[in-house]
């Protein structure tokens, strides 16, 4: 189930974790796996990731439901991770998503109909100096405004 | 130890050691949810909040070490008010179900809020809910209620061996499910109903039956293994409705296996035979106790008494009696002046038997550096000593394990899967490399055997460790090496300082060897009374297709016309009502008074905790009445602790055994173990139905590799003996290991 590439790639991290500690490097692994799969995670992918760690199937399960960017449904091309904790919600995310759900035309863990954006809802991205703020890919949005929203949406191929 | 101070009061502890163990140890009450002693600390729930002098916060007393001087309080205002606030956050989300909850009046949630609750939530947003999962037959979820103490993943992962339960999600997503869509499926699930503080994990066979108050709470003892576990049987209104686990840590600390605790609900099963029968021309017929009695003496006079045939009698008794029965019944053999008396029912050859002795404390287990299980899947037969021996390993102990088949462990074992024939030439090479190394003579067997890379592995490891432990297992009762294997294992034993575990045979078997249920040196064994022309039998608790390995002959000795056959059952059966003349109803396990002994050759007694359903009587009581009428002497007992008087006085006769070793090769094509599955090894466990469902209790599967396979010419859609065949790799070469939860094929090849 994990491709030869995804496996070179947790075999290196293997290498960076004491001996026997393999099950420590389940957080890149997932990720590896993920990359190649649509950008999501399915039940035989956590459980093959925990086989090849020789770690029980519910400990990667926690590790992959716990953080936000292991994905568990059907993900658009880029995905907007908007921030809803507590820096970000005093300062207004909670309208913005909204506003942003109305202009995409979707609800939080939807896509859109062109496969092109999701948006999902997460925990603290260590960037509260910025609220409120979003991620897509690898990179920060921050002090957003429904006028900034919008340009960074519109500019989104 | 240092002196510390709790509550204003001075308290020796050990540096190092948490307060709540000391508080508890001083029975100071501290609240606690996550916290449980046989556990890890979590320290998640923080219920356990106490004020420690000088910390600017409260710290919790689970996971806050006792340092020289230090003054704790668990019951000033800061303590409380920080209990409180705990409280009230856990009660948050916890619903108000109280009323239709199973846990309701023993729920640690409940006992706790009442003290530290308050009567009004602040809090007015909704609940959350949380779907309930199906995770098997044994234990009922109620999700909504849990309050995330971590207790049921931290027993998974730290005593069952196996992670099952798991806390997904975050925040207020937060949700303790298992993985695996089939559920908890460990031999020792049923402890996380124990453990979970709330109504979360509750007993699905009891669901909804009762309040706990309303129950009494009986000690018994297990008798379904060689552990004895300690638990209570709960009862009401004569029945008993659920087992719980009870605390001694020299026999099952404070666990109980499955097995042990949903076995009673075989009790209530509608195949339990109720009345005294005798047959009548050919038909039953329900009479009165001294009615069936009565035929039972006239039979046993007319075919063997008036002629005074003792030698054709013969007397067989299941592993599962008490003490107190099998002494009375070898009593009553006796003074009858009849020798053929067994309780090994299921060996092929009772001149080739494993009769090492057991010489290894259940608690010094944890203890030992190595372990040698040869032919057993402990994990399953023997769940309790299982877990003492994975504790061992994870202490850094190195277990290797000689089986034809590489069990599912749940620690770390070296295994290798070996065909039966080998074990003996093996544990020869073994011997031969030990006497080698010590400069002792080598007995004429083992000249020509030549130790190979496996032998000196083991004979090294074995050298290695200090305190080693060799464990013989039920796959081996049949092995055409099994006296041979016996006294080598005792002899490397010998050699290497190890102790020795047998586990040959399981429930009260020791105990029905210390009570002499043998035969002497006069007497028949079980095999040889159905190779002779035998004319009456005394049966206790015997289900032919079940626990005969002779089953086939079995019956048609115990079917001839002229035979009279006495069975004292606790079950009816159909097998039983054909070949016999009187069927006797007896108590099962938790309906009678007795002793069980267990490995250790500790004796553990506990009382009847319900009276058995019917006409069906305790088994010393109705072999006392049958000495009587058959004016036998020496039966004048008020209880069974009065039987248990005369048996503290019995001296145990020590057999003579072969101590020849036999190496032999491998003379079938392909070798077949036969075992029945774990939930099917007693009567009760074969009616208990929850387990029957239960993961464990489906196991019925002829495994075998591919190459096996195919010489046997069959495919996984097949069945071997009856029973559904599995192509694993994990077996030896030419070899099947059968677990069935079905009677014997009889008739069949076993």
């Amino acid at each position: 189930m994990i491709s030869n590439n995804a496996k070179k790639q947790i075999d290196s991290w293997i290498t960076k974790y004491p001996q026997g500690k393999q099950s420590s490097a389940v957080m890149e692994a997932l990720k590896a796996v993920q990359a190649e799969n649509n950008n999501q995670l399915s039940h035989d992918l956590i459980q093959a990731v925990a086989d090849y760690l020789d770690m029980p199937g519910i400990a990667a399960a926690e590790v992959a439901t716990f953080y936000e960017n292991y994905n568990h449904q059907p993900v658009g091309k880029h995905i907007i991770r908007f921030c809803h904790n507590i820096s970000c919600m005093l300062n207004g995310a909670d309208d913005l998503i909204l506003h942003l759900e109305a202009k995409l035309g979707v609800k939080t863990g939807q896509i859109t109909k062109d496969g092109l954006i999701s948006v999902k809802k997460v925990e603290c991205l260590g960037a509260c100096v910025g609220a409120p703020m979003f991620q897509i890919g690898d990179q920060y949005y921050e002090n957003l405004t429904t006028d900034k929203i919008d340009e960074i949406v519109d500019g989104l191929k | 130890m240092v002196e510390i101070e709790i509550d204003g009061q001075l308290v020796n502890a050990e540096p190092g050691e948490m307060v709540i163990a000391v508080t508890d140890r001083e029975s100071i009450s501290v609240p606690r949810f996550c916290y449980h002693k046989k556990l890890s600390i979590s320290a998640s729930c923080r219920m356990c909040l106490v004020d420690v002098e000088g910390a600017p916060k409260p710290q919790p007393a689970c996971s806050t070490p006792i340092a020289e001087g230090m003054k704790i309080h668990t019951q000033n205002e800061k303590a409380v008010a920080s209990q409180k606030a705990v409280m009230e956050f856990l009660l948050i989300n916890h619903p108000l179900d109280c009323p239709i909850c199973d846990q309701g009046g023993e729920c640690e949630l409940q006992d706790v809020a009442v003290e530290y609750g308050s009567d009004v939530s602040r809090f007015s947003e909704g609940k959350r809910i949380v779907a309930p999962s199906d995770i098997g037959p044994l234990i009922q979820t109620d999700m909504t209620r849990c309050i995330h103490c971590t207790r049921c993943v931290r027993f998974g992962n730290e005593i069952a061996g196996i992670m099952e339960m798991g806390a997904t999600g975050r925040g207020e997503e937060l949700k303790i499910e298992p993985f695996l869509a089939e559920g908890i499926t460990s031999e020792l699930s049923g402890n996380m109903i124990d453990v979970c503080p709330v109504g979360a994990l509750t007993s699905k066979p009891f669901r909804y039956e009762l309040r706990s108050w309303q129950m009494s709470s009986i000690e018994s003892i297990a008798r379904h293994d060689l552990v004895g576990s300690n638990l209570y049987a709960q009862t009401y209104k004569g029945n008993v409705k659920r087992v719980v686990s009870g605390d001694n840590d020299a026999v099952n600390e404070t666990w109980i296996s499955d097995r042990d605790r949903f076995s009673y609900e075989g009790l209530s099963h509608e195949n339990r035979l109720l009345s005294p029968q005798i047959k009548v021309e050919g038909q039953w017929k329900e009479v009165e106790w001294d009615v069936a009695l009565d035929f039972a003496v006239k039979g046993l006079n007319r075919n063997i008494l008036n002629s005074r045939n003792m030698a054709k009698l013969g007397g067989l008794a299941s592993n599962t009696a008490t003490l107190e029965e099998l002494y009375l019944m070898q009593k009553l053999l006796r003074e009858m002046g009849c020798e053929n008396i067994d309780h090994r029912l299921n060996v092929k050859n009772l001149n080739n038997t494993i009769h090492l002795k057991s010489t290894m404390a259940l608690a010094d287990l944890e203890a030992v550096d190595y372990g040698l299980i040869i032919g057993a899947n402990l994990r399953l037969e023997q769940p309790m000593i299982n877990h003492r021996l994975r504790k061992a390993q994870l202490s850094g102990a190195n277990i290797t394990a000689l089986n034809v088949k590489d069990f599912d462990y749940n620690y770390k074992v070296k295994s290798n899967a070996i065909a039966p024939s080998e074990i003996a030439n093996t544990l020869a090479g073994v011997l031969k490399i030990l006497l080698d190394k010590a400069q002792q003579e080598l007995p004429e067997y083992l000249l020509a055997v030549s130790p190979n890379k496996q032998t000196v592995e083991l004979a090294n490891e074995l050298l290695e460790a200090d305190n080693s432990v060799l464990i013989l297992g039920e796959h081996l009762i049949n092995n055409a090496q099994a006296s041979s294997i016996s006294n080598l294992t005792a002899e490397i034993a010998k050699l290497t300082n190890s102790t020795t575990l047998n586990l040959t045979a399981t429930a009260n078997s020791i105990g029905a060897q210390q009570m002499g249920f043998v035969p002497n040196s006069t007497g028949m064994n079980t095999n040889e009374m159905f190779e002779a022309d035998m004319c009456a039998f005394l049966l206790l608790d015997i289900y032919p297709e079940y626990d005969f390995h002779h089953s086939a002959t079995a019956l048609s000795a115990l079917s001839k016309n002229d035979v009279f056959v006495i069975s004292l059952n606790s079950f009816s059966n159909e097998l039983v009502s054909q070949y016999s003349d009187v069927m006797l109803p007896m108590a099962a396990m938790f309906e009678t008074s007795g002793t069980h002994m267990n490995i250790d050759g500790k004796m553990q007694s506990f009382s009847a905790a319900v009276s058995a359903p019917g006409e069906a009587k305790p088994v010393w009581k109705i072999l006392k009445v049958l000495a009587d009428l058959l004016e036998l002497p020496g039966f004048h007992y008020e209880n069974s602790a009065k039987v248990m008087e005369g048996i503290s006085h019995q001296s145990v006769q020590s057999h003579e055994h072969d101590t020849s070793v036999n190496l032999g090769d491998r003379t079938t094509l392909v070798e077949t173990i036969w075992m029945h599955s774990p939930y099917q090894s007693d009567v009760l466990l074969r009616h208990a139905d929850s387990l029957s469902v239960s993961k464990i209790g489906q196991i019925n599967t002829a495994s075998m590799n591919a190459s096996t396979a195919k010489i046997l010419s069959l495919s996984d859609k097949d069945s071997y003996l009856g029973v559904p065949v599995e192509i694993i790799e994990t077996m030896a070469d030419q070899c099947v290991f059968v677990s069935s939860n079905q009677a014997t094929n009889i008739g069949g090849l076993k």
